[in-house]
């Protein structure tokens, strides 16, 4: 980042706003680029992994190989498809609320250290900043539940609001004990203090962190909206939930949006308890990029393999799984985690 | 209290042990079948689409008249030995594979293959013609056919149970001949 820009304020002679001005939108970009293709790709995953799970195939005849270019051919459907808007919506806030949940996941991209000089915000309140950018989803949900003027979506954005805001607690809850340990908030510094090895890793510090851990799993699966969490969705009650009224290119969006979320939660989740881009063994750090990706392909997996082999979970049962279970054990994790840092002499 | 974390319990160990059952399905062969590149392979009795071997058929209508849904057309033209076939067609809007015209086909022309792909755009084309009206007409009568040199049932097989009866071999042999002669006539 440092190299960026003094490139283009020595190099290429603009000033320190220029400068500026072109690496933020260079990063942009890229994140915008990485986006879309994760979502490419991220689809095909999920279709590929559903199918072995039930020992079928998936997509196999677009494209030679196991139908690699289903994804792209559906994308490609999407875009020619009709842009409609219901006569009775509410267009402006229709035709805004894909954008806020695209943009809610984008913005908390910005955030996250892809290698150990490469981050496209270095933030010092990062971890905080990204919970905060990410609840913007919620508004979008519900904008777009409540511009459709249906009933099916709006159960589908109420629903979506109260689990994504009831599970926006566990998931903080569960970090803070690594910010304890950590002792920052800035993503860097978080990885950073993860290094040597698995064995340093946040999630086998200690078991405390470990149920954190597993707390922030499962939460995380919680607030992407997928099974066995996906209240606002339920194909099988309400028709698609928020999104039943959106075609081509707004659709898109949200579909861009789901996959963007799920490798989001899953790259905070190898940043803030998997090492970030330390890989296992220590002194084999030669892709550190590489070796993020790959950590934040296996949550994925995990968060596939969950949503193809549980069943779908009751509202009430969703609420109280929050509230009266998990909040509890976040809770103790955190008390816990630093009754262990006291022990331990970690705490200065 | 004790319920809570019972509950906590089983929820924890059965969504593990579901897991567990899912992943090994990764490793497991999938059990489908790359329908158009691979094909289930039919046990012998398959009832699929009928086929039936012009070279064989000599036109005695019987599968035309066992048929309980009339699906099999046959017309033939003339009397006798100048008796020619011009057309066998089976509807397969009709057909319900109930296997009555195989099993009674005297020349065993007409089969159960085992095709069951044969889907269409218009209904129409699910009428199967077997003969080109254009070609050589298929002669029906046995001489006419032996004459023209197309393929005969052989008379051994009728011959066979002749002999395990009785002695009286001339009487049941001028039988056959006849009912040939009447079925030919009809």
């Amino acid at each position: 980042m440092e190299a960026m820009y003094t490139f283009f304020m020595d190099k290429a002679g603009m000033g320190e706003l220029g400068a500026h001005i072109t690496v933020a939108a260079i990063m942009a970009s890229l994140m915008f680029i990485v986006m879309a293709l994760c979502a490419i790709i991220f689809t095909w995953m999920e279709r590929k992994v559903a199918g072995f799970l039930q020992s079928r195939y998936g997509p196999m005849r677009t494209g030679r190989w196991h139908g690699w270019a289903q994804a792209v051919a559906d994308m490609l459907k999407i875009l020619g498809k009709e842009d409609i808007i219901p006569a009775e919506a509410d267009k402006g806030l229709f035709v805004f609320a894909p954008l806020l949940v695209l943009l809610g996941s984008l913005l908390a991209w910005a955030a996250i250290p892809w290698a150990p000089d490469f981050v496209a915000a270095d933030l010092d309140l990062g971890l905080f900043y990204i919970f905060a950018v990410s609840s913007l989803v919620v508004i979008g949900i519900l904008m777009a539940g409540w511009a459709s003027n249906n009933k099916w979506s709006l159960y589908g954005a109420a629903r979506g609001a109260a689990q994504m805001v009831s599970y926006e607690i566990p998931l903080a809850l569960a970090a803070i004990p690594v910010v304890m340990y950590t002792g920052s908030l800035n993503t860097q510094d978080i990885v950073i203090a993860q290094q040597g090895g698995i064995w340093n890793w946040f999630f086998l510090r200690n078991p405390f962190l470990f149920v954190a851990f597993i707390m922030y799993f499962i939460a995380s699966i919680a607030e992407t909206n997928r099974g066995p969490f996906d209240m606002p969705e339920t194909e099988s009650e309400l028709v698609s939930g928020y999104h039943t009224e959106y075609t081509g290119m707004r659709f898109a969006f949200f579909f861009l949006a789901e996959y963007a979320n799920l490798f989001l939660v899953s790259m905070i989740a190898v940043m803030i308890f998997l090492g970030g881009w330390w890989s296992p063994i220590p002194g084999l750090d030669f892709a550190p990029a590489l070796t993020f990706i790959i950590k934040g392909v296996i949550m994925v997996f995990m968060n596939m393999w969950v949503r193809w082999t549980l069943p779908r979970v009751r509202v009430d049962q969703l609420m109280h799984l929050c509230w009266k279970v998990m909040i509890p054990i976040t809770l103790i994790c955190v008390i816990g985690a630093g009754l262990w840092m006291m022990a331990s002499g970690a705490a200065s | 209290m004790a319920q809570y974390f019972a509950d906590i319990y089983q929820a924890v160990s059965s969504a593990i042990q579901g897991m567990g059952i899912t992943i090994k399905h990764i490793y497991r062969k999938p059990v489908t079948l790359q329908y158009p590149d691979e094909r289930q392979v039919m046990p012998e009795r398959f009832r699929g689409f009928v086929h039936n071997d012009m070279t064989k058929c000599d036109s005695c209508n019987i599968c035309a008249k066992l048929c309980p849904v009339d699906c099999i057309y046959i017309e033939s033209e003339g009397k006798g030995k100048e008796r020619m076939m011009t057309r066998y067609a089976i509807d397969y809007n009709k057909c319900i594979w109930c296997s009555l015209c195989t099993e009674n086909c005297h020349t065993g022309s007409i089969t159960m293959s085992h095709d069951y792909d044969h889907s269409v755009y218009d209904r129409r084309t699910l009428v199967y013609e077997f003969m080109d009206p254009r070609e050589e007409k298929i002669p029906c009568h046995r001489a006419t056919r032996t004459e023209m040199g197309w393929w005969v049932e052989p008379k051994e097989e009728k011959k066979k149970p002749v002999p395990a009866p009785a002695t009286d071999t001339p009487a049941t042999d001028a039988p056959p001949a006849t009912e040939d002669d009447k079925g030919d006539d009809s």
